[in-house]
This record gives C-alpha cells, structure tokens and sequence, in this order.
C-alpha cells in the first residue's frame, strides 16, 4: 500500500521534530495536566451544587470529559496543525507543490504535520472514561461498547469532514485566517451534554458545528440509551460526511487551478 | 548559434512541449479600499479581466533549456503554472509529453517538476535527507533507482554534509541545492525552474547554472527556466522566448535577438593626449568613462568597420576595442520596443 | 500629551477596524465559555429551584453583566507586545520619548475595547431576549461601577503587560498566559459566581486580584453588595492597583536592560 508509505513517511519527519522541539513538548504537557485538573476542579464545584445535571451523574461526565478529550486530541495532533501549514501554505505558496506531487491532495493536506507528543494526551482521555464508566457502576456490554467505539469513529469522521469543508471552502475566499475559528470555538460546547444547552445552542452543535455528534452521541451509545435507528443514522451521517467533504474539496482544488470561475 | 530551425523530436515524433494559443483570464474583484466600498461591493462586486497571458504559442523540443524572459507581471509564472499543472487555462491548449498537464494525471506528474526558487519544499524542522525519503515513497520511487539517483545528485551538488543538518540551519545557497536535489529524484524529463537561483551570491549561482547544465547534458532533460540574472540566460540557454503583458514577444536564439534588436556594437578607445576631440561625429558616445580614460561609442552594426578605420585614421588611439552591447540592455529594449516576428 | 494620544487614539481605531474581521472571530470565541457556563448553572438552578439562593434567571444576570465587565476590564497586551519582543521591532519603540506600553499598548487595548463593545451590543440585545435575566439596574450602582471598572482595567492591565515582559527572558510566554488564564477563569468569577465555590477556594480567590476585578464589578452593578463590602471591595482595588503598578515597573526595568544586553 503506498499511502502506508506515505504515511511512514510523514511520521519519520514528525518523530524528528518532536524530538527537536521536545522541551516545548514538556511544557504542552504540563499545561494539558493543568487543565485537566481545571476540568475536574469544575466538575467537583458543579456536583457540590447539584447530584445531576441534565440527567447525567458525576461520573458519566467524567467519561464525556474523555470523550471530549479524545476527540480534542484528534483535532490537536492533526486538525490544528494542518490548519497552520495549508493556512502558511496559502500564503506563502508552496502549497503549490502539494497539488503537484502524484498523490492525493486532501491525503496529504491532512498528514503533513502531525503533532505526535500530544499521543499522551489519548492516554489520558482513555483513562477518564474508563475510571467514569467504573464510578458510574454500570457494566457496559460489549455491543454497548462497540456502539461507542464506532459512533466516536463515525463522529471524529464527521468533525474532521467538517474541516476539510472550511479549509476547501478558503479557495473561494481569498481571506482565510479564520477559516476554521467557529469550529475551534465551539468545540468547548462539547465538555457538557448536549441536553444541558438552550435549543438553539443544541441544534447548532448537534447539526450546524456538529461538536455533540462527536462527544454526547458516542457516551449516550456507550449507556445504551440509542435506538439501533438512531445509531444507524448516526454512522451514516459518518460516511456522507466524508464523501461529500472529499468532493467538495475535489472542487476547491479546481477553483484553487482556475477550472471553475 | 542560431534558433533551431525546428525542435527536435521525442520518440514518438512529437516535441514535449507543444503550446498552442495558450491564454489566461483572471477575473478579480475590482475594490475600493474603505468601508463604504467594502459594503457595496458586498451586494454588488465589479470585476476586472486581468489578461496574464494572451494566445501564446511555442514548440520546445526535447533536450533544449529555453529562457523565459519578460518584467515582472509579463506572464511568465502564470504560464509555467498552467504548464506544470497547476493552473487551468481560459483557451486554448498544451502537451507536455504528450499529456495535458492541467489534468494532472499521476503520469504525468512523475514526470515533470516545478522549482520556485521563493517557496519552500523542504520540511523546516528536520535535515532534506528525510524530505527525499518523503518524495521516495510519493512519488514511488524503488530504492535501487532512489539510490542510483541520489548518488548521481550528490555528485553533481556536492550534497555532502549539508542533507544531514535541519534544513533551517542551511545556507540559501545550500537549501537551493537540497530544493533542487529534492525535485529531481524522480528523475522528471521536463523542468520549470521559476527564478532557481533568486537571491543567491555570484558563485552559488554558478554552481547551479553548472548543475543544470550537467544535468541537461547526462538525462537530456527539456528545460524551460525564469530568470532575472542575465548570467543564467547567457550561461545555459541557446533559445529564448520573451513575453510582455502576456503576449509572445519573440521567440528565438538569443544571439540573433541582440542582432535585431540592437544592431550596434560598442568600440570602447583608449585615445593618447585627446581630451576633447569630438568624438560624436563618429556615433553616440555612451556616459561614463573607466578610470584609465576609455571611452565608449555605440555605433550601428553594418558600419564598424568603416568608423574603425575612420577612427584609426584620424585619431590618436592607443587601444581599441570591439564588443556586443550587454544582454541586460538587449533585453530591455526588448520589453520596450514594439517587435514582431 | 493629550496630542500624543488623541493622535495615537486615530491611529490605533483606524488600524483595529481594519481588522475588524478577526475581530469578529475573537468575540466568537470569547464568547462560548461564559455560554457554556451560563447554561451549565441555568440548568442546575432549574433542576433543583434554585443554588445557594440563586435561581435561573439570576445566574442570566450575572452572566449577562459578566459580558459586559469582562469586555471592559480585559486585555489583549500580550497579543501586542509578545510579538514585538520576541521579533526585536520593540527597539525602535524603546528610541521614542515616551513610554511604548503606557501609550501605544494602553490606547491599542482601548481601541480593541472600543470596536469590541460596539460588536457585542447586538449579540448581548439577542443573548437577553434568550436568556431572560432578572435585571435591575439603579443609577447609583452604575455610578459607583465607573471608577470599580476602571481600576480593574488598571490593575489587569499592568498585571498583563508584566506578564507579558516575561518575553524578554523565555519564549514559553504563551504557556505562562495559559497558566494565568486558567487562574483567572476559576478565581475572578468566570466559571462560576464566586459564592458557589467551596471554602477553601474562596480564600485562595480573595488572596488573589482577579475577583476584585471581576467578581467585584458584577456584584457592585447588580446591587448585592452592602456599603461595607462596596468600601472593602474599592480598598483591595487600591491595593492591588498599587502592587500592580510595582510589579509592573520592576519588570520592565529588568526586562528592558536584559534586552539591551541581548542586543535583539
């Protein structure tokens, strides 16, 4: 498979600028553990208020932290960066030679930097839900368990379409500095369930900026509470996302060479 | 040295590069700056046609480095971008080795490659060695070729040390190589170069000149280069063709431009005891005088050896010299005269 | 000196309004935590009445205030002047005769207020009609806010501008505005009204200036403050307005003599 070895690739550069960059490394961590005991302060304030909020316990939000936390981590190893280098790129041009090079485009658009020592961070999202599920008591069934894992997959799929949708979109304006701030700003809506926001709010991170679809979703298949319907439609959101996404940049690519004008 | 009266032909009979009638269109808004003016042309957006290149036709042939000369905005860039692939043309229509390069089809992109001597390739952080490895698995080179390759590369570039330290820590001379290295591994048949060696010191450049021209001679590689430093035209191309505000100018050997163009020639004297000795009357004396006293007089081409005489005759020289007017001013004039072919 | 900054006041609003798009985008994303919060404690309030006395439509109140003071108080100085330090364009700021951060940062910051309240006026009109808060405004509050909102643009302002000196010594001075962001979202009142946090952490908020900038200001407008509080409330300001200006200079003598000795 050559992607495979593209991607190799790709990862030996990024193993080598980690490695030259790993004291900045050590201090991304630090900050991360700091707001990871920010996150937990907040929740034990909001819970020695109340015993629920919208339906959920301490411990289910707990898991939801970590489920926001693995799909932040997907964002902070590939989206973010990526976003920098296509955004420098624009400017600067050499984002030219990516559209020359025998390969595909948006492929390479979504591997070239790849911030590898924030791995560590899916560590930590693992553990937060699995010590919530166990405080939470409830004993989740292996296909509980496969619906939580492919409806991450299938929501990680959706968010990340919705960026190649925004970056795609940049080749028809030619200001592009905050081509994907509405998604990074929203994606702290994700730390609470869904069911906690004000209707506009909900329908605007579950269909608009679909953060929830990604964080709430997932969890609320993890505690069984989907109907097989919904679950199905769900991963099927999944895989149109990524079509139309990759069409739709197969369209930026002609805008970007003055096929379509 | 003069133009090739046709190109030589690939294998298959047809050149690798065959351009005909080529045109670019761009339609940009036309704003004010403002806020009234970002508001209006909000809800109505005046565009303007910018014509970048207009019906430009040329044949390259296989093994030829052509130059490819204008001011800046003349088209150049716009061109080799629609050559290489990466801009799609309003009209008209090009083959590249026998593929229209605006499809982009992955033969033909293992093929050809584009050197922008102002972009960056190369990954910033790590050494260029491990950029060739990237470029090896995209492009889909095997390793026996990858190192028959690199090995051919490093000697010509001399790569040595420098593909081993973080390309950041490089010279520009020394990055420009590593550009370069990393563009050929592949082993492309045709080369843009778009201004390969901007902004490099006088022997880096030269470096580079002999590369190309090394490389142009053991792969018989077609080659079509920008440059604004007359010392690369001169040194590597036999052919140029000159373009200003997106029309084809001229298109032939460069020797013969000089002779249409400027059909003068410079006698520079070196006159003994003769300060003022009314040298007008024999052409135009240029401003300017070394500091031994030379003088020099531009003078058309047909009568130089009827004014040398004349010179030797009348006057007390003690030195005289015949030589072409500079390239830098044949171009220019060339940008600046009305000419047709 | 008044010229000085009448003239850097038209320079400064000219240039903010230039980038009137980011920010746009900076006022998005600004905005979503103190949302985020607000619905997170409206639907607790909901469930259970009201939280330590505080109902739904309260929590709108104070979180619709909260827009208000936050924009007003805070600053961006590190978006400014860390970029300049760390590129060595602040050599030429350091020829001019007059001071580069208490003039070219200070009314930069203002500017960037100015555009930014102007911005927020239409989202805040929505976000009420949204969210409903129990709102009663009296004169007297309000007057008292002015000189309150002022020094705590004060005291944060040179807090922020010392922090941001930090650049003359290490590049990590992001992740130190990080570290202080994280701080003063828990202890100034931003996640929460400080009154919910437990004890412990309610000593540690009034040992720190952030709630006195904040906290302080939301309360003092919606009049739940007694004189006696009001009265403490403006001494720490004082105080802290103090500390800060200490601070404030300690560091830019130190840093602007370990600049020279660099050489950037």
């Amino acid at each position: 498979m050559n992607a495979l070895r593209i991607i190799g690739a790709f990862l030996r550069l990024n193993v080598q600028v980690a490695l030259a960059y790993r004291s900045e490394a050590v201090v991304q961590i630090l900050l991360n553990l700091m707001w990871l005991a920010w996150e937990l302060t907040s929740l034990a304030i909001i819970f020695a208020n109340t015993n629920e909020l919208g339906g959920w316990g301490p411990a289910e939000l707990i898991a939801l932290l970590g489920v926001w936390r693995l799909v932040n981590t997907m964002m902070s190893i590939i989206v973010w960066p990526n976003t920098e280098k296509f955004n420098q790129g624009l400017r600067d041009g050499s984002l030219d030679y990516t559209f020359l090079q025998p390969a595909n485009s948006q492929f390479l658009v979504s591997i070239t930097r790849v911030e590898l020592w924030r791995l560590w961070d899916f560590v930590i999202a693992v553990v937060l839900i699995v010590v919530g599920l166990g405080m939470s008591g409830r004993v989740a069934t292996p296909v509980n368990i496969a619906t939580f894992l492919a409806l991450t997959v299938s929501g990680a799929a959706v968010l990340y379409s919705l960026w190649i949708v925004m970056i795609a979109v940049t080749f028809w304006f030619t200001r592009f500095d905050n081509n994907v701030t509405i998604l990074a700003a929203l994606m702290d809506a994700g730390r609470f369930p869904a069911q906690v926001y004000p209707f506009w709010l909900r329908l605007l991170i579950t269909f608009i900026i679909p953060v929830a679809v990604a964080t709430t979703v997932p969890l609320q298949g993890l505690r069984g509470e989907l109907a097989w319907w919904e679950i199905a439609g769900f991963l099927a959101l999944g895989v149109a996302a990524v079509l139309l996404s990759s069409r739709l940049w197969k369209a930026g690519v002609r805008r970007y060479s003055g096929a379509s004008s | 040295m003069a133009r090739p009266a046709s190109p030589a032909f690939g294998a298959n009979g047809t050149p690798p590069i065959v351009v005909e009638e080529l045109s670019k269109t761009y339609k940009v808004t036309d704003r004010e700056g403002g806020f009234g003016a970002a508001v209006r042309s909000f809800f109505k957006r005046k565009f303007k046609d910018v014509r970048a290149v207009q019906r430009v036709s040329f044949q390259i042939g296989q093994g030829e480095i052509v130059g490819f000369l204008g001011p800046n905005g003349a088209g150049k860039t716009t061109t080799l971008k629609m050559l290489s692939g990466l801009l799609y043309p309003t009209s008209g229509s090009a083959q590249v080795l026998g593929y229209t390069p605006w499809e982009r089809q992955a033969g033909y992109l293992r093929s050809m490659t584009l050197v922008m001597g102002q972009r960056n390739r190369l990954a910033w952080d790590v050494p260029a060695a491990d950029s060739f490895l990237l470029n090896k698995a995209i492009y889909r080179i095997s390793d026996d070729e990858y190192k028959r390759s690199f090995q051919e590369l490093d000697d010509l570039l001399e790569l040595g040390p420098i593909i081993r330290k973080p390309v950041r820590n490089l010279s520009l001379g020394e990055r420009m190589k590593c550009e370069l290295a990393a563009s050929l591994l592949h082993r492309p048949s045709v080369l843009f170069l778009d201004e390969p060696t901007i902004g490099l010191d006088v022997g880096a450049q030269s470096r580079i000149r002999a590369f190309l021209k090394e490389y142009n001679r053991r792969n018989g590689a077609t080659i079509i280069l920008t440059s604004h430093y007359m010392a690369d035209v001169v040194a590597l191309c036999e052919r140029v063709i000159i373009i200003h505000h997106g029309e084809l100018r001229y298109d032939g050997g460069l020797s013969e431009l000089s002779r249409r163009i400027a059909p003068y020639k410079i006698i520079s004297v070196h006159l003994g005891g003769c300060d003022d000795c009314a040298l007008e009357s024999y052409g135009v004396v240029l401003p300017g005088e070394d500091e031994t006293g030379k003088k020099r007089l531009q003078v058309p081409a047909d009568q130089v050896p009827a004014i040398t005489a004349r010179l030797l005759a009348e006057q007390p020289v003690q030195d005289l010299t015949i030589e072409d007017p500079p390239i830098e001013d044949v171009i220019e004039r060339a940008f600046n005269e009305p000419l047709r072919n | 000196m008044f010229q000085i900054f009448r003239r850097l006041w038209a320079l400064n609003w000219a240039e903010q309004w230039q980038y009137r798009a980011n920010l746009l985008m900076y006022l998005l994303f600004w905005l979503v935590a103190p949302i985020v919060y607000l619905a997170v404690w409206t639907t607790v309030a909901r469930t259970q009445g009201s939280v330590n006395g505080l109902t739904a439509s309260d929590f709108a109140a104070y979180y619709m205030v909260l827009l208000v003071v936050d924009v007003l108080t805070s600053q961006i100085t590190i978006h400014v002047l860390a970029p300049e330090i760390q590129n060595g364009n602040l050599s030429n700021r350091l020829l001019l005769p007059v001071h580069p951060v208490l003039t070219q940062v200070l009314v930069n910051n203002i500017a960037f207020k100015a555009l930014n309240l102007i911005a927020l006026a239409p989202i805040w009109l929505a976000l009420y009609l949204l969210f409903r808060p129990a709102l009663n405004l009296s004169v007297l509050y309000l007057a008292l806010a002015v000189p309150a909102l002022v020094l705590a643009f004060g005291i944060l302002f040179l807090l922020g501008a010392a922090l941001t000196l930090v650049a003359f010594w290490t590049t990590r001075v992001w992740a130190l505005w990080n570290f202080y962001s994280a701080v003063f979202m828990l202890f100034a009142g931003h996640f929460v009204p400080l009154a919910l946090l437990p004890p412990l952490l309610q000593t540690i908020a009034k040992a720190l200036p952030f709630s006195y900038t904040l906290y302080f200001p939301i309360q003092l407008i919606l009049g739940k403050l007694a004189p006696q509080e009001v009265a403490i409330n403006f001494g720490m300001q004082i105080v802290w307005l103090a500390l800060a200006c200490v601070i404030f200079r300690v560091t830019w003598r130190a840093g602007v003599r370990q600049f020279s000795a660099v050489g950037a």
